[in-house]
């Protein structure tokens, strides 16, 4: 290759052009001086002067030089995707919103917990953002709380950081006052406090702390505070601003009434930002939206799915400026505003996997009607049975134990959808449930079937409701609960929610049940066999469903019959763990690893909540979600008893093979049951089902 | 007034179900986005079921919350899942809050509305920005109390019932679902309208163009 091509170069016109390139490269470059210059550019870290030195071209050259070996192809830049995805989204919202600047860390990061990251980065902001001489106002939350602990001494003066609102109760770790002492303390700033409760009991109380001399000086320096730094709380259900003690719930609802999605430094927004009035407005001590708009530098620090509608409300309102969130969070504030195309330039990076000529969208499946499968499943299982279960009254939806019920005795009804067998009907019989309500593939029956269900167990001592806590079973039971008591049958209710995986454990009530539904059937059925009481029987239940620990991984999604599709994805190196048993999402998507890795990644997060110690027992689980097999369940099954011989757990039983399953989706959970005397007994309880037989 | 109270509300019932039915697809496609794209078929379901069940009535004896009662039991036993026992207890609240009604004036359709509303809630546990059916039920209850305390004429009420459902079913663009199917989904639920909020306004529209005219 000559080098012709330099001079030609607009980028190389100039005192270049007067020199021959040919002679200005010598024999030890080879005659490539493109490679040359890239290689003193990228891998000596050169700078394009030096570079010009030591070729003896000019700079001009050394530039079109890097310029030309990127077309050519000599040189490929690439950025890691996840920084360039949250390149591109950080821009993105920062055309949209008109804001001055955004910082969005990747998403894909499971490293660290969000919090830390969104922290690590508002201190980045800070840092570049706080001069000396600057007031900077700070709100509270976890994530602000965050910001304070990575901010770092800057070599400014004069700052003053102040409180933009009252205190709260010390009951949680990130009130204002801990907020803006520890952001202040950080940056080597002085620290003004609001010494006034952020709510107070009456707005005649609020103006008489207004008028107090020290909260005038207070709020003075508020006045004059140039930059902000506040978190965005969202007004969800599970969000902590219903947690902090910042606000009592009664005034929540009635600003949720009023249409508020989120809180701005103790304020409500609706979802187009503008405020919304409440009872707690004249209550509450602290900096007034309308003087958070007026500050020049308004920093929001928030992610988190949940909190996209309120972020998305502060970014309308013009709350922020300066916005610091995470990609997900960011790429969904832009979808729910309608941006879109955002997508297709973020995938425009090649795709790795190909679709192959050979791909199939349909499952092979043994049907006649699709729209059937669920009666012709039914009748055969009748058929099968008969030694076990039949028909209330004709009907294959509601079916009864052959000598379940009986006077005296607390009747047991389970039930859900379909498409889990042998849940729910497989655990019918003597011993354990009385009758079960069966639904159609992955949806709950209707509440008539569950009422026929609670009259046919019914011994006249109450019945036990147990099911696996999902929107729709909860208010088909709840409904059919309401009308059997009606007739006079006496129903409580145990919700299994043994997915540990599903939800935190500060919402432990929110999870989901899932192969744990097993043990906790077991233990009710027992309970109620051996006649005790209903509250008895209700309290052992819920024993066993607090004491009952399951994660699932799915490997491959699960088709329906009448789409004979996958009603998801998971991608071809992929695994979920904790994917629920209708393929709800689970805690983290990754690359499949070994057997053994993914049993501890699960065995970690059950010993995690299961406070078992030396010479404990338990029960454990082995189940397949459908299609796969009882060679893997026993790979699996033999680290769990690894895992557990090294706590000097002892195992007082196991079962390993199809108990609650997902279709045919490929996968497995694995539930640990930790028994104590009173549930090891019930667990041996003799049962005649007809998936499990206890003699 | 030429027809009964009972029967207006059968012709309503009527309505509703015409307008689902015409809006059946749609519906559909919404929840394909979010769901299993079956929200349509169900609702059809739901209300064909109704309106056969409500046929068996003697009009001229049956009082309004006897309609609301049969067509609570009609919608739950068609349709399974979470919507039949939402919509179910929706007619069963609004039964009981018009048991001493005789007329079904604008006080009485404040009082379906605002019924059907809370029993909702109830049933469902849920909340405004949820993205459910209550972002337009809950609204449209509220303009409904609201237009009844000033005063305003059938037109008036209606425009601002239906406007309310409509502009907060709308909002559920913004949210994202935590309750039923399409928490699944979570975050992708962003940007799309809610099958069950789009549902109630049509139901909604349905109730005003009927009852409204008919008055």
């Amino acid at each position: 290759m000559t080098s012709k091509t330099s001079s030609s170069r607009k980028g190389g016109a100039g005192r270049s052009a007067t020199t021959d390139p040919s002679d200005a490269i010598p024999l030890r470059y080879g005659d490539d001086p493109y490679v040359w210059a890239c290689w003193l550019y990228y891998e000596d870290g050169m700078t394009q002067g030096e570079i010009a030195d030591a070729m003896g071209v000019s700079r001009a050259t050394v530039n079109s030089y890097l310029a030309d070996a990127r077309e050519k192809g000599i040189v490929n830049i690439s950025l890691e995707p996840a920084r360039l995805a949250s390149l591109t989204i950080a821009q993105e919202l920062k055309r949209h919103f008109g804001l001055s600047d955004c910082l969005v860390v990747p998403s894909d990061d499971n490293a660290r917990p969000l919090i830390d990251r969104l922290g690590v980065a508002g201190a980045m902001a800070l840092q570049k953002l706080v001069k000396s001489g600057d007031t900077l106002a700070v709100s509270w939350g976890r994530t602000v709380m965050s910001v304070g602990e990575h901010a770092e001494a800057q070599a400014l003066q004069d700052m003053t950081v102040v409180q933009a609102t009252g205190g709260t109760t010390a009951a949680f770790s990130y009130t204002p006052e801990l907020c803006a002492a520890s952001i202040a303390r950080a940056i080597g700033a002085r620290c003004v406090g609001i010494t006034a409760p952020a709510i107070v009991k009456s707005g005649a109380l609020r103006q008489m702390l207004l008028d107090e001399p020290l909260l005038l000086e207070q709020f003075a320096t508020l006045s004059q505070a140039n930059r902000i730094l506040f978190g965005i709380s969202s007004l969800r259900p599970n969000s902590t601003i219903h947690t902090s003690g910042f606000f009592d719930t009664v005034s929540l609802q009635d600003y949720l009434a009023a249409g508020a999605v989120g809180v701005v430094a103790g304020r409500f927004i609706d979802e187009r930002g503008r405020p919304v009035s409440g009872p707690l407005d004249d209550r509450t001590v602290g900096i007034s939206l309308d003087v958070l708009r007026r500050i020049g530098t308004r920093i929001a620090v928030a992610g988190g799915f949940d909190k996209v509608p309120a972020l998305l409300a502060a970014l309308r309102g013009g709350y922020v400026n300066v916005l610091i969130t995470d990609a997900a969070t960011g790429h969904g504030i832009l979808r729910a505003d309608g941006v879109t195309g955002l997508d297709a330039r973020m995938s425009q990076r090649p795709k790795l996997a190909q679709t192959p000529s050979s791909y199939r969208t349909h499952v092979k499946k043994f049907l006649n009607n699709p729209n059937e499968v669920v009666e012709e499943m039914l009748d055969g299982v009748v058929r099968a049975h008969r030694d076990y279960i039949e028909p209330i009254n004709g009907s294959h939806r509601a079916l009864v134990a052959k000598s379940g019920p009986r006077p005296g005795k607390v009747g047991l009804v389970i039930g859900g959808g379909t498409g889990h067998e042998p849940c729910f009907l497989g655990y019918v019989g003597k011993g354990l449930a009385d009758a079960v309500a069966v639904g159609n593939i992955f949806s709950s029956p209707p509440p008539d079937p569950i009422v026929q269900c609670a009259v046919a167990a019914s011994g006249g001592e109450g019945v036990l409701f147990v099911y696996g806590n999902y929107a729709g079973d909860v208010m088909n039971f709840e409904m059919a609960a309401e009308i059997a008591e009606e007739k006079g049958i006496k129903v409580r209710t145990v919700l299994t929610t043994d997915d540990i995986a599903s939800s935190p454990i500060e919402d432990r009530e929110g999870r989901r049940g899932v192969a744990g539904n097993f043990f906790i059937f077991k233990i009710a059925g027992a309970a109620c066999d051996q006649g005790l009481s209903l509250d008895a029987c209700e309290a052992v239940t819920r024993k066993a469903n607090l004491r009952t620990y399951t994660v699932g991984v799915a490997l491959e999604p699960c088709a329906m019959p009448q789409t004979r599709r996958h009603n998801f994805e998971i991608g071809p190196d992929d695994m979920e763990i904790g994917m629920g048993i209708h393929g709800e999402p689970g805690v983290t998507r990754e690359r499949i690893k070994p057997a053994d890795d993914i049993t501890d990644a699960i065995m970690d997060n059950i010993f995690k909540e299961m406070k078992a110690t030396s010479g404990d027992r338990v029960a454990v689980l082995i189940n397949s979600f459908g299609a796969t097999p009882l060679m893997e369940l026993y790979i699996l099954y033999r680290r769990v008893a690894q895992r557990l011989a090294a706590k000097n757990i002892e195992i007082e039983a196991n079962w390993i093979g199809h108990y609650c399953t997902s279709l045919d989706m490929v996968g497995a959970s694995i539930s640990i049951l930790h028994l104590d005397q009173e549930l090891t007994g019930l667990l041996h309880h003799p049962c005649e089902t007809a998936f499990l037989r206890i003699n | 007034m030429s027809e009964n109270a009972a029967r207006r509300l059968v012709s309503m019932f009527q309505a509703i179900s015409d307008a689902v039915e015409a809006e059946k697809d749609h519906l559909s496609e919404l929840d394909g986005a979010i769901g299993d794209a079956d929200h349509g078929t169900t609702m059809s379901l739901g209300f064909l079921a109704v309106k056969a069940e409500l046929a068996k009535l003697d009009l001229d004896e049956a009082h309004i919350s006897d309609v609301m009662a049969t067509a609570a039991g009609a919608f739950l036993n068609a349709v399974g899942a979470s919507t039949g026992p939402l919509y179910a207890t929706a007619f069963r609240r609004a039964a009981q809050a018009v048991a001493d009604k005789t007329e079904l004036d604008l006080a009485t359709c404040a009082a379906i509305i605002d019924a059907m509303g809370s029993g909702m809630r109830e049933r469902g546990k849920g909340q405004r920005g949820d993205k459910t059916m209550l972002d337009a039920w809950l609204p449209a209850a509220d303009a409904a109390a609201t237009a009844l305390a000033e005063n305003k004429s059938a037109d008036g009420f209606w425009h601002d019932v239906v406007a309310s459902a409509e502009a907060g079913a709308n909002a559920t663009r913004s949210m994202i679902a935590t309750k039923g199917r399409a928490a699944r989904v979570r975050e992708r639920s962003l940007g799309h309208v809610d099958p069950g909020a789009a549902s109630s306004v049509v139901i909604l529209r349905a109730m005003a163009s009927s009852l409204n005219n008919a008055a």
